[in-house]
């Protein structure tokens, strides 16, 4: 029976030896390691450029994103697969940020759904419809590879188009400076 | 009955105990986060491999306030787990066990589908035992009811993948991304044919600082996950059957998971916190002699309001071989 247990314990270090991506967790970092950014280059990168884009909403609409500066102070992108960690940030901004920041418009991109009529359905079956999110179907995940998003992911862009923030949601708090923060 | 078929008998039911156990019901989380289980050896062993596969298949979440929503239409998401478990006798009271598991994540919803994989995080655990049981067929003396009663500590490690490393999306998860101390209590107590057990864990997570998300630098702050405590109650009846002593174990559970709220720099985050609440059901068949033991169980969230917060509901499938050393 030894030869089944040494067995084992070559299995577990074999296994262990090949997941190497675990030392960041077992041995965490806390320095600055954000990378310098050039201004007025375009990228999804604090500082830089917001890309732009063009997605339909949920009732059809073609929103893009130029078009929106002019007339807002600033803009909230909010990327959602409709899970419970989506639904407590996007809860916890409806009750915070939305009613705060009246001149700023908050979307909701919906990079999941293959079709508009599914992200309108998911919108509903989330109950924010009519939320104060305007949800945005991107069905090619474009944006999602614009802005290096994925499930959380919070980019605010002030009106000179200017990105001031892409990062995890986490608890609001960060939003909350950054958008209090906006010209 | 001799000493040693008491023995056996009682070595039996701790098994079937464990193997029943609905720890497993936590495994998974909405976006990976494969974790591990807890063994306990059985008192006659010197150690045991347990090798066991989940298929986790996620069907809808509650929400902050409880209420259940579907997950988006045409959507299939799924978490398959091969966990391997060792666990070594230290002493004639004393146990450890190590618990590693293997996380394949395979979400497809109507417009983007992802299949990763990487290892999930691993389980240390030490037991104590701190009474035994007799497992007594009828009750003839005090010593009669006293159950088995184990206490110890459990160490999860944060191999899996997490937010925290090199990774592009939530899909490439694996694993929480901290470090967590549990302590742990186990009772059971046999009355033939019938068996009741009772788990109990609290554990805090460690704080860790952050400096990356999903694999984009950002500026450093530090995370903590909220205190979990979860509970499980399960009832188990034994049939033997054949000539050889062969039992097949049946069991209902049902389970209890809080997992309070985190904080980022120390601020309490208002929408880390989840509870959930699963009932289970389990059949495993034990070899007379016990060496050899297989089984099949199954989690069950209730998908109505109510049950759960802020987390997936899932149903939960495994299929487990475990063998004893003596």
């Amino acid at each position: 029976m030894f030869s089944v247990r040494k067995c084992f314990w070559l299995l577990l270090l074999l296994t262990l030896v090949s997941c190497g991506g675990m030392i960041d967790d077992l041995n965490p970092s806390g320095s600055d390691d954000r990378p310098v950014v050039q201004s007025g280059t375009t990228g999804p990168s604090v500082g830089q450029n917001a890309p732009d884009f063009t997605l339909s909403d949920t009732l059809g609409n073609s929103v893009t994103l130029s078009s929106v500066f002019p007339t807002v102070q600033g803009v909230v992108i909010y990327f959602a697969m409709w899970c419970p960690i989506c639904d407590a940030h996007m809860s916890n901004m409806q009750s915070t940020q939305i009613p705060s920041f009246p001149n700023v418009r908050f979307y909701a991109v919906d990079y999941v759904s293959a079709t508009v009529a599914d992200a309108r359905n998911a919108e509903i079956s989330n109950g924010f419809l009519g939320s104060g999110f305007t949800v945005l179907a991107d069905t090619h995940q474009t944006v999602l590879g614009l802005y290096q998003a994925t499930m959380g992911t919070t980019v605010v862009i002030d009106r000179t188009g200017v990105i001031r923030m892409n990062e995890d949601y986490k608890d609001g708090s960060r939003l909350q400076t950054v958008l209090s923060g906006l010209p | 009955m001799n000493q040693y078929i008491i023995k056996q008998i009682f070595a039996a039911l701790i098994m079937g105990a464990a193997f029943l156990s609905p720890l497993t019901a936590w495994a998974g989380s909405c976006c990976g986060g494969g974790a591990a289980t807890n063994l306990i050896l059985p008192k006659y062993a010197r150690g045991m491999i347990d090798l066991s596969f989940d298929v986790e298949k996620y069907d809808g979440f509650w929400n902050q306030n409880g209420k259940w929503t579907p997950d988006p239409p045409g959507s299939d998401l799924r978490q398959y787990r091969v966990n391997t478990g060792y666990a070594q006798r230290l002493a004639s009271r004393w146990q450890t066990s190590i618990v590693i598991p293997y996380v394949w994540n395979d979400n497809i919803y109507s417009g983007l589908s992802s299949q990763t994989n990487g290892l999930g995080d691993t389980s240390l655990n030490l037991w104590y035992e701190a009474a035994d049981d007799t497992s007594a067929w009828k009750i003839r003396s005090i010593e009669d009811l006293t159950p088995s009663v184990l206490i110890g500590p459990s160490l999860l490690l944060p191999t899996g993948i997490s937010p925290y490393d090199d990774v592009h999306s939530s899909f490439d998860v694996t694993g929480r991304g901290f470090y967590r101390i549990d302590g742990n209590l186990y009772i059971d107590k046999t009355l033939h044919p019938w068996d009741a057990s009772l788990s109990l864990s609290y554990g805090t997570y460690i704080e860790r600082p952050v400096n990356r998300e999903y694999g984009k630098f950002v500026e450093p702050y530090h995370k903590k996950l909220g205190d979990r405590t979860s509970a499980s109650f399960s009832l188990s009846y034994i049939y033997y059957f054949g000539t050889g002593g062969d039992t097949l174990t049946g069991t209902a559970s049902f389970s209890y998971l809080n997992e309070a709220d985190g904080t980022i720099d120390g601020v309490r985050d208002p929408t880390s916190g989840f509870r959930k609440e699963a009932v289970g059901g389990a059949i495993a068949y034990s070899s007379t002699d016990h060496d050899w033991s297989l089984r099949a169980s199954w989690s069950h969230a209730i998908r109505q309001d109510g049950w759960g917060e802020n987390f997936p509901t899932t149903d939960i499938y495994t299929l487990g071989v475990r063998y004893v050393f003596r």
